[in-house]
């Protein structure tokens, strides 16, 4: 950081050890995504043990996937408390207890509670602190971490699914259990990487606290430091400041719910979760429909491998390309794009005749869900900035929980209404081209809005009653002022001073 | 189910059942395949649905029914307009025969004679010789058929066919069906009518046709079943598209097979008929001894079939190893991650201390302002070092 502007928060690093920890969080979210789809492997052989119906067994798999996405509020809250570092190791150590336990279950009922809610518990604890601190560590090159690190999804799943065929065949699904649960305490040492990067500023936030203090109001003071150091704010500094306010303003501190009043917010949580709607049941029915286009078992599961591959390869692409300097202001136009490129490719399939046209088909959608994987979590980034992501994605994904349960067998009984797969792609194609219309007139909307407000803001910062308060605030705005680049449109501080750098760069 | 029927007319009606028949007939070869390289099965209650549907068209298939079942239709759905394809419904249900891509098989019609079943068959002969043509055909009880081969019309210039239909080595009275076929009426009554019977066409070259007779084949396991000691080990045989009288287990000893008695040893095995086609074996309280070869024999009407399943039976300790290995390699790395982060803030530590002192020394010159921004530059040389 320059020295003329003494005291004001550096910037995430992004670099150094930030690496390390796109590699941490590529282990812990591969984990998180890849397992229950990996899992599903021993069902067969489970349900023969057990001598229950596919459905049921069907529903482990689901128990996972719920708690996962449901428990992201209570990741969240405990990330804003305690700092994602334990956060990843305690869902590390529950994941590896549930798998654990679950080697020894003796019903279908104790399987539900082991591998469904147990494990999908301590996935959710591995999900939600990894993306939350990726955020913290990248701010420049933060598309690319993210790319990266949701890389992490399919490259786990290619691994999962041979080895999980492999310890099945060696050791029984018991077996298999066990070692998977010991695989999966690996997400420890992931945790374990993820250096707390909040600490190092603790001074530097008494420090703004004191020059607040001696300020006129503390409202002020509050947004003085959420301009100067956006990437550091927790909700303790809230407390230290604000201290013995109303309960409401106290469950605010630990899962930020006044994020339902921001326009961004709500936008992307609409957007999304209608696109959910139609995201997952093309890839759960692809083999399957292979298959009754007259396909052989082996090249219908060839087809997923495509995916996976081209997904894996699509996902740190798509970080690099939203990190340069033509697509990040816009990211959300980018977003946005892919979700109805997706849902284009799902409208096509049907036209697909043959094994070759479906080989066409999963590489673009593969390249699509990598494409609208690898953003997901940077455009709520980008829409709510990293201070109150934590509790944004918490409440994102509970919100996404419903529509991703609901959409495979939304799917399923249009097959079996219809008796044809046609249906349910047009239905999912259908879906998420009007989610990524709708995310993009929005965000039109929503650029224009943020374009206006910054004038109003720059408008009153001429106010000289203002200016006195804050030191670092000025020293800001002055930058700003001083460097208006030719484009107008991200307009809040953390994008402005962003563009600067990247204009710079 | 039922509400996909109502008000269509019966050829729709028709169509929509075959549909659905050949589509639950590959997914229960999937699903009994088990493809290995499909993660992704997180919901798949349409599938197991469309599963159960298949059961329950299948049984309701299996009576002989009045409706005459027409192939081409058949043929048309299976490859969406390619004539060339071949699926029927009885090959591919029982019998894994050799594809057949140079003739048509059809199944003509089936009608009801007191209480035996009488079925066609017919093959379409290749004008060329050297190509062999075979065909499975299944039967589980005593039925009527008729075998019969003919030559595709364009052939019909090849003059002087001598015509013969064997069985073995002994020869079968047949008839002419009309110009260009022939065939033959059999009576399956016992195993000893089953087997392989062929016709031969002799003009200018050989042209022949084989027909092999045979009972349903049941498919076993080809992976070994993996359980532990004092665990229960379930294993299961299923016949596809045929109805066994009854169902008996053997195990193996040495090279002599045992039939298991599960009425004697109660607490040991347990067998159940889950339904028409499914047998169970469970073998409780496992020990070493229980490793080993498994036979689920399925007796039919015309004879009996076997299908081999293995049995691995393992100690706790097994799968314990490596669990134990990689729990102590993230304890290890664990550690490492640590210690090597308290090394790094050391050694941050010390090269800050020394660097403040460096600072303070150089503010000598502005005793007004230190005492203010001391506390800044202070703090802003220690966020510089992280």
């Amino acid at each position: 950081p320059p020295p003329a502007s003494v005291g004001r928060v550096p910037g995430p690093p992004d670099g150094g050890w930030g690496w390390v920890v796109v590699f941490g969080a590529f282990i812990s979210i591969g984990f998180a995504y890849a397992f229950p789809k990996g899992v599903a492997i021993f069902f067969k052989e489970i349900q023969d043990f057990f001598g229950t119906s596919y459905s049921e067994i069907a529903w482990v798999s689901s128990i996972m996937l719920a708690t996962t996405y449901g428990a992201g509020p209570i990741s969240s809250i405990l990330v804003n408390r305690y700092g994602s570092r334990p956060v990843v190791i305690l869902g590390g150590l529950l994941c590896g207890i549930g798998m654990v336990s679950a080697a020894f279950c003796t019903s279908i009922l104790q399987l539900y509670i082991c591998v469904g809610f147990i494990t999908g518990f301590g996935l959710a604890l591995n999900l939600q602190p990894s993306v939350i601190i990726i955020g913290k560590y990248f701010l420049k090159r933060r598309p690319i971490a993210n790319g990266l690190a949701m890389a992490g999804s399919p490259v786990m799943l290619c691994t999962l699914a041979p080895l999980n065929q492999f310890l099945f065949d060696n050791f029984g699904w018991r077996g298999s259990f066990l070692i998977l649960g010991a695989i999966l305490l690996n997400c420890c040492v992931a945790g374990a990487l993820f250096r707390p990067i909040g600490a190092a500023t603790a001074p530097v936030k008494t420090q703004a606290i004191e020059e607040g203090k001696d300020a006129l109001k503390e409202e002020v003071t509050k947004d003085a430091m959420e301009m100067s150091s956006p990437m550091n704010i927790t909700m303790e500094t809230k407390t230290e400041e604000e201290g013995g306010k109303g309960c409401c303003e106290k469950v605010n501190q630990y899962l930020d719910f006044s994020l339902f009043k921001h326009r961004g917010f709500l936008i992307y949580l609409i957007g999304n979760v209608l696109m959910f709607l139609g995201f997952f049941a093309p890839i759960v029915f692809l083999a399957p429909y292979a298959k009754h286009i007259g396909i052989d078992e082996y090249s219908a599961a060839f087809l997923l491998s495509i995916l996976a591959i081209v997904d894996m390869i699509a996902r740190p692409t798509t970080g690099i390309i939203a990190n340069s300097k033509w697509v990040r202001p816009r990211i959300q136009y980018f977003f946005s794009f892919s979700i109805a490129f997706n849902g284009a490719c799902h409208l096509l399939c049907p036209l697909a005749s043959g094994y070759t046209g479906l080989v066409v088909y999963s590489i673009f959608f593969g390249l699509a869900f990598g494409m609208v994987c690898a953003m997901l979590f940077e455009t709520l980034m980008d829409l709510v900035g990293a201070a109150r992501f934590t509790s944004a994605v918490g409440l994102v994904t509970i919100a996404e929980c419903c529509t991703i349960l609901l959409g495979p067998p939304i799917g399923g009984t249009l097959i079996d209404t219809f008796g044809d797969y046609k249906y349910m792609f047009i239905k999912c194609g259908a879906v998420m081209v009007l989610a990524g219309t709708f995310l993009f007139i929005m965000n039109y909307y929503n650029y224009r809005m943020l374009a206006k407000e910054e004038k109003e803001r720059r408008a009153k910062e001429e106010d000289p009653k203002s200016v006195r308060t804050e030191n670092e605030g000025r020293n800001n705005w002055n930058k700003e002022t001083a460097q208006d680049g030719p484009e107008l449109e991200p307009l809040r501080e953390e994008r402005e001073g962003l563009k600067k750098e990247v204009n710079g760069t | 189910m039922p509400a996909a029927f109502s008000g269509k007319r019966p050829g729709r009606l028709l169509r929509r059942l075959l549909l659905r028949l050949l589509l639950l007939l590959y997914l229960s070869l999937s699903l009994s395949g088990g493809s290995p390289a499909d993660p992704t099965m997180t919901t798949q209650d349409a599938s197991q649905s469309q599963a159960y549907s298949l059961t329950k068209m299948q049984a309701g298939l299996n009576e002989s029914s009045p409706e005459p079942v027409t192939t081409t239709r058949t043929v048309n759905w299976q490859t969406q307009g390619s004539p060339s394809d071949h699926l029927t419904l009885g090959r591919n249900v029982s019998t894994p025969g050799p594809d057949l891509t140079t003739q048509e098989f059809k199944q003509a019609t089936k009608e009801n004679m007191s209480n035996v079943t009488f079925v066609e068959y017919e093959v379409l002969l290749p004008g060329v010789s050297g190509t062999s043509v075979e065909k499975n055909i299944t039967l589980d009880r005593a039925a009527r058929i008729e075998l019969s081969c003919r030559l595709d019309n364009k052939y019909s210039h090849l003059k002087s066919l001598q015509v013969t239909w064997k069985r073995g080595n002994e020869t079968i009275r047949h008839m002419n069906k009309t110009e260009n076929s022939w065939s033959i009426q059999l009576r399956i009554l016992d195993n000893s009518n089953l087997g392989g019977y062929s016709c031969t066409l002799k003009g200018e070259e050989e042209i022949s046709a084989m027909f092999h007779l045979q009972v349903p084949k049941i498919e076993g396991k080809e992976k070994p079943i993996v359980s532990y000691e004092g665990d229960t080990a379930v294993m299961i045989c299923k016949s596809f598209g045929y109805t066994p009288i009854a169902w008996t287990w053997y195990m193996t000893n040495g090279s002599e097979q045992i039939a298991i008695n599960d009425s004697l040893l109660a607490d040991k095995y347990v067998i159940n008929r889950l339904s028409a086609n499914v047998t169970h074996l469970k073998i409780l309280k496992l020990t070493k001894e229980d490793d080993g070869v498994y036979w689920c024999e399925a007796a039919f009407e015309l004879g009996k079939s076997k299908g081999k399943l293995k049995l691995r039976v393992l100690s706790l300790m097994v799968p314990l190893k490596p669990f134990l290995a990689i729990v102590a390699e993230v304890v290890i790395l664990v550690t490492i991650v640590f210690v090597y982060e308290m090394y790094s803030k050391k050694k941050e530590k010390s090269a800050e201390d020394e660097k403040e002192f460096d600072q303070v020394e150089q503010l000598p010159n502005c005793p007004s302002k230190s005492e203010e921004s001391n506390g800044l530059e202070n703090s802003s040389a220690r966020h510089r070092k992280t």
